[in-house]
């Protein structure tokens, strides 16, 4: 009998699956509810989201490999995973219309919506890479890396002026809160947390409650980056930007940077 | 070197306790069976098995009075010693389940809890929640996969066995099968063949047995000239819900919790059960008996269930017979209580709500006490003889049967739990016996100087399968003659027997028989042809059926479950006491000479025929001498006074 | 005579096949009605009888059943869309939810052999990989089992009641057909076992590995067991769409089976991570 050759992701079925499971969470889940709140600062006040948006580019030079290594990779595995994941399940709510049933469906819809609104955005507002050549070539061009740092929500909310843009943002936001609210639960029943019925079932309420605060919060991010955006108040809040800007140069805190700005 | 090989025919618990026990002493084994073994009949048994264990000995219970309660309740038609070795296992093989992880239910310090079944005075009975048939055979079937995963046991699931393979000097060398989805027939060399395939309902028609269950094996066996005894013992169990498919079992606690059994007194009452009022129902069993009551001896409550339904035609159902078993006049918590599992059963299978609408329910055939002829050797001690060749091995050489397909153990009438033991006990006490009869022998059927014998046998089989196939359209439907069977069988052999109706009912099965041989197919495909698998086994039905048939025509007596009114020893009806005493001899007079006559047990054998023709055999009685079962009889009391008055010495 | 509102008689589509490998087609029947019928009592009625609506006399439909009483698991299949025991599916209540018709198809996550049989051996494999079984030493006589609380028996009760019928893994979207046709014909029983090893265990595996892990002699392999679990086609294929509890007829909590069985996995995972 020959052996039959067993793939490394065969091998490693249970780890890797493991690791996209942890992933989802931390640093996804993660990184989704801090970048919303941030986001979601700009309706109390433009300086408080620009100061955050400070304090995440005073890596500098270490920015790109901090966000490769914590957010794009491990999304990247995440979704990569997801599609073949998605790609082994047969979805039968027609003849099995139960609850539970039709929210593995919709793990699996928004998973997808999510990547794909992914992708998009991260182009849309930061580009994905930070090479001048890139950036100038291509990003720029194509309706891309829209937002600059030193003028965070200004250039944020400019980007989002468009009504079809903004309903894009909106499907975005509330897929991906849905697949990290359901993946919350899910999550649980994977690494053994919840197990009851009855636990599931509470475990499911709190993790509806918590999907739902998220997508208030994100929705009023993304209203109050569009006002903040808005050709009235654009140049007002540019020119308070501009302040903070010139003030953290004077202080030393930053170095000028013109890219970050225009 | 040789490799021996035992064929077991029949993975219920019989045949499953057989086989991981021959896994154990080393033998290669293989177990056939119709459906996947965890699929067995078995499954269905749900009140529990019987032993002594510690509780009931503190109340003075021994393997004695166990082994007393299973004669008796046998109405003393059963050899002793096995039962005795079967009692004294018990308590074992209560201890092997548990520790095969059998979920006994427990009481709240951990100990295994017991219930009480009838015919006893002791709470014998364990049990797993209401499948206690089912949790012992998955444990089985969970060993014998660790055996066969282990390589020691082959499964042969989906195969028919067609019939046993005899050599010149008649010795079993294996046996022919049938593979219920390629069709393919082909033998199965065995130095020992086994057969465990269970009882043989569907000769009924419709029992409370399953679909496998059809005596198709057994009969087959017989066929090769093995003998078949005491086929004339079927129990048939009081309540069961009619189904157009099955009838199914209506456990007796449903009458032991307050179940009243009525009728309306106008028949056929076309009013909703609720809406007839008190005085226009009759509750025979309490108007009939005042005493018990609803709770008269299970052959009592079948008989009169059934004399109300047919002979007085006070059904409460146009197309059926069927009375009502009413539980509505008790509070919904309290049923939900103490009867939750099987009103859920009822209502499942009748989309009825048995809390709000009295249950329909009539008599169902239920096991068959006799089976094939098996030996067994004794030993001094009365029990049987350890790892002893002969024990369980039919009158064929190298031919064995275990569980409800042989005779032993029950006699005329089988007590609730004890089959379960019967089984297990067999199948585990049968493997050192047969692992002494491969000892003894100097080949193995699967030496090449058998192969003409095998390839001969398969021959004949394929021949006449391929006869079937080739039939002419247009003769007699199989299922229509099965169904007439079912009703012949279920009129004339089950609760109450009359000669005439016996004796008519031959003639007829003689005719259908005739019939059968020559109905049609309407699939004649060589694919999953579960039509020619049903006409084979429908035809195999027969020869048992003649065999019951003729048992209990000759039968003049009356002898647990078979019931002869005409020979009915009626009760001591005078109230003066001396005549009463006079009556009461008389009566243990007549009773002496009628074991004399016929406590022997019943032994067909088919002539060249295919005919049954009857001989009797001495039954053991040495460890605990016959005495009349008095339960529920008018001057019972009078009766045992005389009867332990004339034997007091 | 019939009981008020229900018809003279009923259609049955079925979808038949005569053999692996051979287009499948629906065949209608026409069966009349009676009281008290369930699905196994109407394919009698059509085995009796088979004759389509258009009046082709045809091949009696094949199936599987034993005990009729839904506890051997035999007679499973899709009916009416939802898989289920043919003994257990009333008619009456069938043509309550969709009148005048009924639908019988054979379940689809297994090979069919004809009709509505389908091969499940693979179900039973399941239980081989997952080791479902205690290792106890012999069969002599050793006295009891190790004494159990009555909280153990509750809990350990209803995982056992599991008749291998196999509706969860029908209903379940992460299990999926094995598909032995790249073998041909003479598959033989290692290439087969091989393919099913790779392929989902299913939900009444992994809740068998937990009855036994919970089973105070079965601890002593529960290594075992959690190993198979995370071997391919492991516990980790689940997606947690919860069908298979929904659908299980023996009401086995399934989904806490997983649960639990995610949690031993996770924390044998960490233990031999340290302690290797
Ligand atoms: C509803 C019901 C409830 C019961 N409750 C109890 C109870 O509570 N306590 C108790 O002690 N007893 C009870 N009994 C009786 C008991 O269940 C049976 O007597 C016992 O299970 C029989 O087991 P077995 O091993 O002999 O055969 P079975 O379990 O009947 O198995 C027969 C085997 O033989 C195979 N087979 C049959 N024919 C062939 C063939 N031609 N070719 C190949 N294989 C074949 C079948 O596939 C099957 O594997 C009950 C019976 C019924 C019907
Ligand atoms: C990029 C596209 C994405 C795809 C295709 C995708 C796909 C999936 C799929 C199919 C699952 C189910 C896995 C399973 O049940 O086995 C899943 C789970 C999960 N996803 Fe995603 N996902 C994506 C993005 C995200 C994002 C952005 C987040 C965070 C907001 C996230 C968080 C989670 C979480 C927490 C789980 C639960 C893991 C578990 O059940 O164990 N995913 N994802
Ligand atoms: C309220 C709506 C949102 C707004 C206004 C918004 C805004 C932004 C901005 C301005 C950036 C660029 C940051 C930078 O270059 O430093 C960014 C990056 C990013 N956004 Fe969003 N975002 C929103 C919703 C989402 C959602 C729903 C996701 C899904 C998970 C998401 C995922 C990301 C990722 C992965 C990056 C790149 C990481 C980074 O640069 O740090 N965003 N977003
Ligand atoms: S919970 Fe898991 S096993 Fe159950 S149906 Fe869903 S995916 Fe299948
Ligand atoms: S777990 Fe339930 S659905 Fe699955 S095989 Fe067992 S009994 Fe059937
Ligand atoms: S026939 Fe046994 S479950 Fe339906």
């Amino acid at each position: 009998m020959n052996q039959p050759t067993v793939s490394f992701l065969a091998r490693h079925e249970f780890l890797i699956r493991r690791l996209h499971s942890l992933t989802g969470i931390v640093p996804i889940g993660v990184f989704l509810c801090i970048h919303l709140a941030v986001n979601a600062s700009v309706i109390e006040d433009v300086t408080a989201f620009q100061k955050a948006v400070y304090q995440i580019h005073s890596l500098g030079g270490l920015l790109p490999f901090v966000e490769w290594a914590l957010i794009f990779l491990p999304i990247l595995f995440h979704g990569i995973l997801g599609v073949l994941i998605l790609l082994g399940g047969s979805s039968n709510t027609g003849d099995y219309p139960y609850a539970e049933n039709y929210r593995y469906l919709l793990q699996r819809a928004t998973g997808l919506i999510a990547g794909l609104f992914i992708l998009w955005h991260v182009f849309h507002m930061h580009g994905w890479f930070h090479f001048r050549w890139w950036i100038d070539g291509i990003a720029a061009p194509l309706g891309g890396a829209l937002f600059r740092p030193f003028h965070a929500a200004s250039t944020a909310g400019a980007a989002l002026q468009n009504g079809y843009v903004t309903t894009l943002y909106l499907i975005g936001i509330l897929a991906s809160v849905f697949h990290l609210a359901n993946g919350l639960w899910t999550a649980g029943i994977t690494w053994g947390i919840w197990t009851s019925p009855n636990a599931q079932k509470k475990i499911w309420r709190f993790c509806a409650a918590f999907g739902i605060i998220l997508a208030a919060i994100g929705t009023s991010a993304l209203f109050g980056m569009r006002h903040a955006g808005k050709s009235e108040t654009f140049e007002t809040i540019q020119g308070i930007e501009n302040r903070m800007y010139e003030i953290r140069v004077e202080l030393g805190d930053i170095r000028s940077s013109e890219d970050k700005r225009s | 070197m040789f490799q021996q090989r035992v064929l077991i025919v029949g993975g219920g618990l019989a045949g499953l306790a057989a086989s991981m026990k021959l896994a154990e002493l080393g033998v290669q084994t293989s177990v056939m069976s119709l459906t996947p073994v965890k699929r067995s009949h078995s499954v269905c048994a749900q009140g529990g098995i019987n032993s002594v264990n510690e509780l009931t000995r503190q109340e003075g219970d021994s393997e004695w009075l166990h082994l007393d309660d299973t004669v008796y309740g046998g109405d003393f038609l059963q050899h002793q010693p096995p039962v005795k070795e079967m009692v004294d296992w018990g308590p074992r093989i209560i201890d092997l389940m548990d520790r095969l992880g059998v979920p006994f239910n427990r009481t709240p310090e951990g100990f295994r809890d017991q219930r009480r079944f009838g015919g006893t005075l002791h709470k014998r009975t364990a049990f797993a929640g209401a499948t206690t048939g089912q949790q012992l055979l998955y444990a089985l079937d969970e060993q014998v996969r660790r055996w066969q995963s282990a390589g020691r046991i082959a499964m042969v699931e989906g195969w028919d066995f067609l019939g046993p393979i005899l050599d010149d000097q008649g010795r079993c060398r294996g046996a022919v099968a049938q593979n219920l989805i390629t069709m393919e027939i082909r033998p199965f060399p065995a130095d020992v063949v086994v057969l465990a395939t269970g009882g043989c309902g569907l000769i009924f028609g419709r029992s409370t047995m399953s679909m496998a269950s059809t005596g198709s094996a057994a009969s087959r066996a017989v066929q090769a000239g093995a003998r078949y005894a005491n086929g004339e013992f079927i129990q048939v169990h009081p309540t069961a819900i009619p189904g157009a498919d099955k009838l199914r079992l209506m456990s007796e606690s449903a009458r032991g919790e307050g179940g009243r059994v009525w009728v309306p007194r106008t028949p056929q009452d076309p009013r909703p059960p609720r809406d007839i009022p008190e005085n226009e129902r009759y509750y025979f069993l309490e108007e009939r008996y005042p005493t018990y009551g609803n709770l008269v001896p299970r052959d009592i409550a079948t008989r009169e269930i059934f004399d109300i339904c047919v002979n007085d035609g006070l059904s409460v159902d146009p197309e059926k017979p069927c009375v009502y078993l009413d539980l509505t006049h008790i509070p919904r918590d309290e049923l939900d209580r103490k009867l939750g599992g099987i009103l859920r059963i009822y209502e499942k299978f009748q989309g009825v709500d048995p809390r709000e609408v009295p249950m329909k329910i009539f008599p169902a055939v239920h096991y068959s006490m006799g089976g094939l002829w098996v030996d067994y050797e004794r030993s001094a001690s009365g029990g049987l003889a350890k790892g002893s060749p002969k024990t369980h091995q039919t009158n064929i050489p190298g031919l064995y049967a275990i569980g409800e397909c042989d005779y032993h153990y029950h006699g005329a009438n089988r007590l609730g739990a004890n089959s379960l033991l019967s089984c297990i006990f067999s199948g585990l006490f049968v493997a050192p016996g047969i692992q002494s009869m491969l000892g003894s022998l100097s080949d193995s059927a699967s030496d090449a100087k058998y192969d003409p014998l095998m390839q001969s046998a398969q021959a004949d089989h394929q021949k006449s399968h391929d006869k079937w196939l080739q039939r002419d359209i247009g003769g007699d439907n199989p299922y229509l003659i099965h169904l007439e069977l079912g009703q012949i069988m279920t009129s004339a052999a089950t609760v109450v027997r009359h000669n005439r109706t016996i004796t008519e009912a031959i003639e007829k099965v003689n005719e259908l028989a005739e019939r059968a041989k020559k109905c049609s197919l309407s699939d004649r495909g060589n694919w999953t042809n579960q039509n020619v698998i049903f006409t084979k086994a429908l035809i195999d039905m027969f020869p048992l059926a003649k065999a019951i048939l003729h048992g209990a025509l000759a039968r003049d007596e009356c002898r647990g479950a078979h019931y002869k009114p005409e020979f009915d020893m009626p009760g001591i009806e005078s109230d003066d006491p001396a005549e009463r005493h006079r009556q009461a001899e008389e009566w243990c007079t007549k009773f002496e000479e009628k074991n004399k006559k016929w406590l022997k047990t019943t032994i067909a054998v088919l002539d060249g025929k295919g005919e049954p023709s009857l001989g009797y055999e001495e039954v053991d009685i040495s460890l605990i001498p016959p005495r009349p079962r008095l339960y529920g009889l008018v001057g019972a009391e009078i009766i045992e006074e005389v009867w332990k008055e004339q034997h007091a010495h | 005579m019939t009981t008020s509102g229900k018809p003279a008689s009923f259609e049955v589509r079925i979808l038949r096949q005569d053999a692996p490998g051979e287009p499948s087609r629906w065949e209608r029947f026409r069966v009349p009605y009676e009281t008290d019928m369930n699905v196994i009592s109407v394919l009698q009625k059509i085995a009796a009888n088979p004759r389509t609506i258009d009046g082709r006399d045809v091949a009696p439909v094949a199936w599987e059943s034993n005990c009729l009483e839904e506890v051997c698991g035999a007679c499973t299949m899709v009916i009416n869309g939802r898989v289920r025991q043919a003994c257990s599916a009333l008619v009456d209540q069938l043509l309550a939810d969709r009148p005048g018709e009924i639908e019988l198809r054979p379940m689809s996550k297994f090979p069919v052999y004809r009709d509505l049989v389908v091969d499940r051996q693979r179900l039973f494999r399941s239980l081989v990989r997952v080791r479902a079984w205690l290792p106890i030493d012999d069969y002599s006589d050793r006295g009891p089992g190790p004494r159990q609380s009555q909280a153990e028996q509750e809990q350990a009760y209803p995982l056992t009641e599991c008749m291998s019928c196999g509706c969860c893994l029908e209903a379940c979207p992460q299990f999926q057909k094995v598909d032995l046709s790249e073998y041909g014909e003479g598959t033989s029983d290692e290439q087969r076992n091989a393919a099913f090893d790779r392929s989902f265990l299913g939900a009444h595996a992994i809740s068998q590995a937990m009855l036994f892990n919970g089973h105070p002699i079965g601890k002593t392999s529960a290594a075992e067991r959690l190993d198979a679990l995370m071997a391919e086609g492991g516990i980790q294929v689940c997606g947690n769409a919860q069908n298979c509890v929904a659908v299980c007829p023996k009401e086995i909590p399934l989904t806490t089976s997983i649960a639990r069985a995610g949690r031993a996995t996770t924390i044998h995972t960490i233990k031999k991570f340290f302690d290797h």
